[in-house]
Formats: structure tokens, C-alpha cells, sequence
């Protein structure tokens, strides 16, 4: 039994008041969002973070590459109430200083935390970090897609960095995506762990040139035999050398015919013992996968059913996720950070049958990651050709080199138009006809949803 | 008879990790273009690359890895591929496909991925990967300037030495280890090096020489005629002014 201390270590105070200080200073200002406070505490006194995590109830870290944002705002809407509030580091701020500045705000002067339940999403290099000073009640893995490749080096880090978290808690409930075979290998041979997957038709299309990390057995290094893809490297696979198989999931989701439901059994020793139907709040399909395992966690912590439905009723999808604005043209902003994550938004955006341009905006600082070559995995041709876009624009610092791409994928230079600045993209595409598709990295995102300005009522994160 | 350019794409499903395959679109598009044909054979683990029908090899990068499960595999064609490049076979290699052109790679603990010895020289991981946006000045095989640059990207913890005419001399990043200010290597048809991003489509120049040796080893000598690359070259010059270059890169 780890002894749980109820507040902070007296040597602690001093460094919790500046931070509490410097976030009300802040918040009197209007600088809202901003994670200063907590890269200021974690510099001056970095064991306040065990000090504060140590005092919850129960802690969910949501980690993996893709999804992270999404499925932590779904948890969050599921398990927070009035009566019992959880903690949480809304829009991605998800590095240690984030994770201290959600703290903070729900921490008296005293040293004592507020509200005693946290469900934070975590980067997979913070991850271990974070491993080493608290034990998860639920840590929820999303997938471990091709993510921002110069931060990390390459993708098999970022499964090494969870995997290492992990195996520091072997008595914390681990929630991983069965059909990812990269994600999945942490949870095999495990106690304690629950798969969830999409029960669906998988579908063969040789046409589509997208990348995939996982088709190698991680076990033995044989290439994986897939039965079918769902998306990116998700899908139905075995290893024909080793037997490395996708794990029957304990939650598997099934979409309605009109993409409007998803239909979640839950498996018990081989018996699907429950089925549940829930509205979805989002559209794309690993929106999906997002849902399915806010669902799982959710039911792992105990919520029924019908809270859970009635929780996703109220949603509404944070920056930059399918997140429709209001105006004439309509304009959606989501974001785009790799190959798959792009493949999928775009896979969405071709199957919307009315008339539409799309506008890329891709920057290259830190948080974007600073390598675009990305941008060269991403399937445009078959986008291209399929989808019938009217006008392609193109903004953000690595403009040319999204253009350049796109002509590549034949696209029409009198279909292209480069916007010179970001401050530009709402004067440039106010022209369009139809709704436009602004697909944006990270650091574009936030700009851009302040320029649309307000949110479209009632049809949120829908179309 | 139309012209055919063969290219043989080894290992595309370990050896893609930064977006090499926009190479290859580069090449077949620009070929395409001049009515020349183009066919792209994957050669994935276990099938059989054929030399006598390749006119140009492509080897990119993948995980540490990965690299190593493709240096055992090619290990088989050592000897005929040593015929090839002697004869001028081009070939292209990108980052960890650059490090497999040599005896080994070693890793930070000391272990040794290893290569395949076409060339003489070896990588050696060093203490830091060496990240960031890249631009070099383009040099002749006998070590004179050409007046043109290369733009891209790179990102490897490999430090490289040789005494191989280089690719170029960096202007701005840390091209084969940092120390030397050389990029990559230029010998017979060999065209290697850490810059990715990927290499080709801002460096259109240099997608027309690798099409251009392709062409010769097959044993076709005219000249590609110009094609319209304003928009290649608006994002290579812009590269270069990020990086404080003022060597600007002109269409023909």
C-alpha cells in the first residue's frame, strides 16, 4: 500500500505560491490556456508534481500518438460531475508543465488538491516521466501511429517510451487498441489489460498507397499477414511465423450502415455479456476508435451505460476536430499531424458528396514537428482524383512545399492558390463555393479557430 | 521505340521512413512528362532483384531496425551488385540507404549494422542526431562548384567520413558528420545522402541528373528537354532564405 500523503511537503509551499500567484496574475490579465505556470513550478520545485498527482483518487493517462486530445475530452465529459469533479489538461497541453498547470488550478493555498480525480492526456516522451510519479488507476493507449518523426527519431521510440511506462505499474488497468498491432504488442502476456476494437468489414483496396508502421511482427520481424485494413495500419492481422494475432477485444464496436451509431459489445472470458448503442458525437473513423475507448475506460471506472449516452449527447468537439464554424462558407478545421491521421481526415472529407474546397495549412515549428516529408506519405492521389475538390489553397509556412506536393498529385495549377499569410486564410477562402475543408498542424489551429470565430450551434464537430 | 526507364524501389515496405517514395512520384512524374516511360518494381523481403533489368535502384531509409533486416537480405547480391556499380548502375540512397552503401553502421552500444561494402567507408553513430533543415552547394564529381544548391532536410545520429568526391559542401546544417562541412557522396552512378525531405521534389536539377544517368546506362543520349519547375524552385529559394543563404537557384 503506497501511503498517500494529503498535502504537500512544507519545503513545497514557497514554489506552489509563486505558481498559484503567477496563474491568477494570468488569469486577471485574460492570458488563458497558457502552461507559464507550470513550466515556471516544474523549474523552481519538480517534485510538486509527484506531490500533487500523488494525492488523487483515481488518475487516467490517455498516451499513444493520434487520438490523445479527442478521446481525453470524451473521458473527461463522461466522468466529471458536479459532485465529484475531475481534473483535466484541456487542447493538447500535454507536456509535464501542462500537466502541472491543469494541477494548479485545483489546488488551495494550503497544498491541498481540490478535486481528487485527473484524467490527463500525456506525450508519449513525457510519458515515462510521469510513470515515475504516479501509478494510473486506467492508462488508455490510442494507437501508436507515424508521429512527428524529428522529435523522437522514429516510431519505434515512441512504442519503447509507453512500453517503459508500463512496465513500472503492472497493477494499473491498462485500455489498449486491439487492432493496431503496434499498441497491441504492450498489452499482450499483461494482467489487468483490456482490448477494444472495430468489429467491422475490412476492406481491401490495393489502390490505396498509405504507410504502415506495423506490418512487421514486432516479435519475431516477419511481415504481419493482414486479413483486412481498417485504417492506417489498424486492421485483422497474424503473424504466419510466431502466431501473433490481433487479441479479441473486450469492447468491440460496430458503426450503423448511415455512420450515425456505434453499437459497443462488451466480452467477458470469450461471452459477450452487454451491448450498448451510442450517438456519435464525431464523424471519421478514428473519431471511432476515439469514442470506443473513451467508452471502455468509462465502463472499466464503473459509468452505466446511460450516462455514458448522455454525456456524449453534450459533447462538443475541441479545437481543431471536425469543428464547424458558422458563416457562409461553412468552414471545418481539423487537424492534420501525420500520414495516417491525414489519410483518415481526408477519407472523410471524400465521402461528403457536395460541393467543397480544401485549404492545407502546414507549418514547420517544434510543435508541428519541423521534417514535412510527411506530407509525401500522405495519399493525395487518390484524394485527387476522387474526391472533387474545386479549389485547392495552400497557407502556413511550408505552403510551397504543400503546393508543390499537390501538383504532384495532380493537381491543376489554376485549382491552386498559395495564401501568403495565416492572417489571410479567412479573407482568401470567404471566396470559396460550397464548405472548405481547412486541415491545419498545430500551431496554425488555434489561430485559425480565432479568425472563423464562432462556433456553428447546434451541428457541432458534424457536418 | 519509346524510351523505358526501369526502376527498381528496394525494400519500399522497411526502407520508406522519410517519405521516399516522393521520390520516386518526382522521377516517374518528371519522366512521364517527356514521354519517356517509367516502371517502378518493388522489390519487398524475399523477392528476387534482378540487376540485369534495372536502370536505377532506389534504397531509402528506415529504423535502425529495419536497416538491419535489409543488410542481411542484400547481403546475397553483394557481388552482382559490385558488377553494377562499377558498370555505373545509378543508384539513390537516402540516409540509412547511405549507410548500407558501407561496411557497417555502428550504434550507440557499440553494435554493428552490417553493410554492404560497396563502398569504402563506415558510419558510426555519434552522440546526437544531427536534426534540422539543410542546404548545400552542389559540387562536380571532380570537386569544382556547379553555381546550384540542394535543399532539404535531415535527421540521423550516424556520423559518415570518406574520400569520395561528396555531393556538396554545406552551407547551412551538418550534412556527413558535422566536422568536414562535406554532404554526401557522388561516385559513378551513385548518388548518396543524408538529405531527405524528400530530396527530389525541391531539387528538381537533381531528379533530371538521376533520370539523365538512368537514361545513359541504358544506353539513351539525348538531352531532357526543360520542363516548367517555377514552383519547384519558388519553395527551394525559399528554403534558402529561411536559412540565411543568398545563393538563389535560377530556372533554366
Amino acid at each position: 500500500m503506497v501511503f498517500k500523503r494529503k498535502r504537500i511537503r512544507s519545503t513545497s509551499y514557497l514554489a506552489l505560491w509563486l505558481g498559484k500567484l503567477v496563474y491568477l496574475l494570468l488569469r486577471a490579465l485574460r492570458k488563458k490556456g497558457t502552461s507559464l505556470p507550470g513550466l515556471l513550478l516544474w523549474r523552481i520545485r519538480p517534485s510538486l508534481l509527484q506531490e500533487l498527482l500523488q494525492q488523487l483518487d483515481q488518475c487516467v493517462l490517455v498516451t499513444g500518438t493520434n487520438g490523445k486530445t479527442t478521446t481525453t475530452a470524451l473521458l473527461h465529459a463522461m466522468l466529471d460531475h458536479e459532485e465529484d469533479p475531475w481534473i483535466t489538461n484541456r487542447g493538447g497541453a500535454n507536456l509535464i508543465q501542462g500537466l502541472l498547470a491543469a494541477l494548479l488550478q485545483n489546488v488551495s493555498f494550503s497544498g491541498r488538491m481540490l478535486a481528487k480525480n485527473a484524467v490527463l492526456e500525456v506525450d508519449e516522451a513525457t510519458f515515462p516521466h510521469v510513470m515515475t510519479r504516479v501509478s494510473p488507476t486506467v492508462l488508455v493507449v490510442t494507437n501508436v501511429l507515424r508521429d512527428q518523426l524529428d522529435r523522437y527519431g522514429e516510431v519505434d521510440q515512441a512504442l519503447t517510451l509507453i512500453r517503459q511506462g508500463i512496465l513500472l505499474h503492472p497493477e494499473s488497468q491498462v485500455v489498449v487498441n486491439a487492432d493496431d498491432p503496434l499498441s497491441a504488442s504492450l498489452g499482450v502476456d499483461r494482467e489487468l489489460t483490456y482490448f477494444y476494437g472495430m468489429a467491422v468489414t475490412p476492406h481491401h483496396d490495393p489502390h490505396r498507397a498509405e504507410v504502415r508502421d506495423g506490418a512487421f511482427c514486432l516479435h519475431c520481424g516477419h511481415e504481419l499477414h493482414y486479413e483486412g485494413f481498417i485504417y492506417g495500419q489498424m486492421g485483422y492481422y497474424e503473424c504466419p511465423s510466431c502466431g501473433f494475432a490481433r487479441p479479441a477485444p473486450h469492447f468491440s464496436g460496430v458503426p450503423d450502415e448511415a455512420k450515425k451509431y456505434l453499437q459497443v459489445t462488451e466480452t467477458n472470458r470469450q461471452v459477450a455479456s452487454s451491448v450498448y448503442t451510442f450517438h456519435a458525437p464525431m464523424f471519421g473513423i478514428y473519431n471511432w476508435y476515439n469514442l470506443l475507448s473513451a467508452i471502455a475506460t468509462a465502463r472499466i471506472l464503473g459509468r452505466s451505460p446511460r450516462i455514458l449516452q448522455d454525456s456524449i449527447q453534450r459533447f462538443v468537439a475541441p479545437t481543431g476536430r471536425m469543428q464547424t464554424f458558422a458563416g457562409s462558407p461553412r468552414r471545418i478545421l481539423t487537424l492534420i499531424k501525420n500520414p495516417t491521421g491525414a489519410n483518415s481526415v481526408l477519407r472523410a472529407i471524400e465521402s461528403d458528396e457536395e460541393q467543397k474546397s480544401i485549404c492545407f495549412t502546414i507549418n514547420d515549428n517544434d510543435a508541428d514537428g519541423r521534417d514535412v516529408s510527411w506530407l509525401w506519405d500522405i495519399d493525395l492521389t487518390s484524394f485527387v482524383a476522387n474526391a472533387t475538390c474545386q479549389k485547392y489553397y495552400c497557407a502556413g509556412t511550408r505552403a510551397l512545399d504543400m503546393a508543390l506536393r499537390l501538383t504532384y498529385a495532380g493537381v491543376a495549377r489554376d485549382q491552386l492558390e498559395l495564401i501568403e499569410s495565416l492572417e489571410k486564410v479567412d479573407p482568401a477562402t470567404k471566396e470559396a463555393q460550397g464548405k472548405v475543408y481547412i486541415l491545419s498542424t498545430y500551431t496554425a489551429l488555434h489561430k485559425l479557430a480565432a479568425q472563423f470565430g464562432e462556433q456553428h450551434q447546434g451541428k457541432v464537430g458534424r457536418v | 521505340m519509346t524510351t523505358c526507364i526501369r526502376i527498381a524501389h528496394l525494400f519500399p515496405e522497411l526502407l520508406n521512413l522519410y517519405a521516399d517514395q516522393g521520390n520516386l512520384a518526382v522521377l516517374a512524374k518528371r519522366a512521364m512528362l517527356r514521354d519517356i516511360e517509367v516502371s517502378i518494381t518493388p522489390v519487398k523481403l524475399g523477392c528476387q532483384l534482378d540487376l540485369a533489368t534495372t536502370d536505377l535502384v532506389m534504397l531509402g531509409g528506415g529504423s535502425d531496425r529495419e536497416q538491419a533486416v535489409v543488410g542481411k537480405e542484400l547481403l546475397r547480391y553483394k557481388a552482382d551488385l559490385q558488377e553494377a556499380v562499377d558498370a555505373g548502375l545509378p543508384i539513390l540512397a537516402v540516409c540509412g540507404g547511405y549507410q548500407l552503401l558501407g561496411s557497417y553502421y555502428e550504434l550507440p552500444n557499440k553494435e554493428r549494422i552490417k553493410g554492404l561494402s560497396l563502398l569504402d567507408f563506415a558510419s558510426i553513430a555519434g552522440p546526437s542526431r544531427l536534426i534540422g533543415n539543410i542546404a548545400i552547394e552542389w559540387l562536380q564529381a571532380d570537386g569544382s562548384l556547379t553555381g546550384k544548391t540542394i535543399v532539404g532536410f535531415e535527421n540521423h545520429g550516424g556520423r559518415t567520413h570518406h574520400n569520395y568526391p561528396a555531393l556538396g559542401r554545406v552551407l547551412q546544417g551538418h550534412g556527413n558528420n558535422g566536422e568536414d562541412h562535406l554532404e554526401g557522396i557522388q561516385y559513378k552512378g551513385i548518388v548518396a545522402t543524408y538529405i531527405h525531405g524528400p530530396l527530389l521534389p525541391k531539387n528538381p536539377h537533381i531528379a533530371d541528373h538521376l533520370l539523365q544517368k538512368a537514361l545513359r546506362y541504358r544506353g539513351y543520349f539525348e538531352p531532357l528537354s526543360p520542363l516548367d519547375d517555377e514552383l519547384a524552385f519558388m519553395a527551394h529559394n525559399d528554403m534558402l532564405k529561411r536559412l540565411g543563404v543568398t545563393m538563389m537557384m535560377k530556372e533554366k
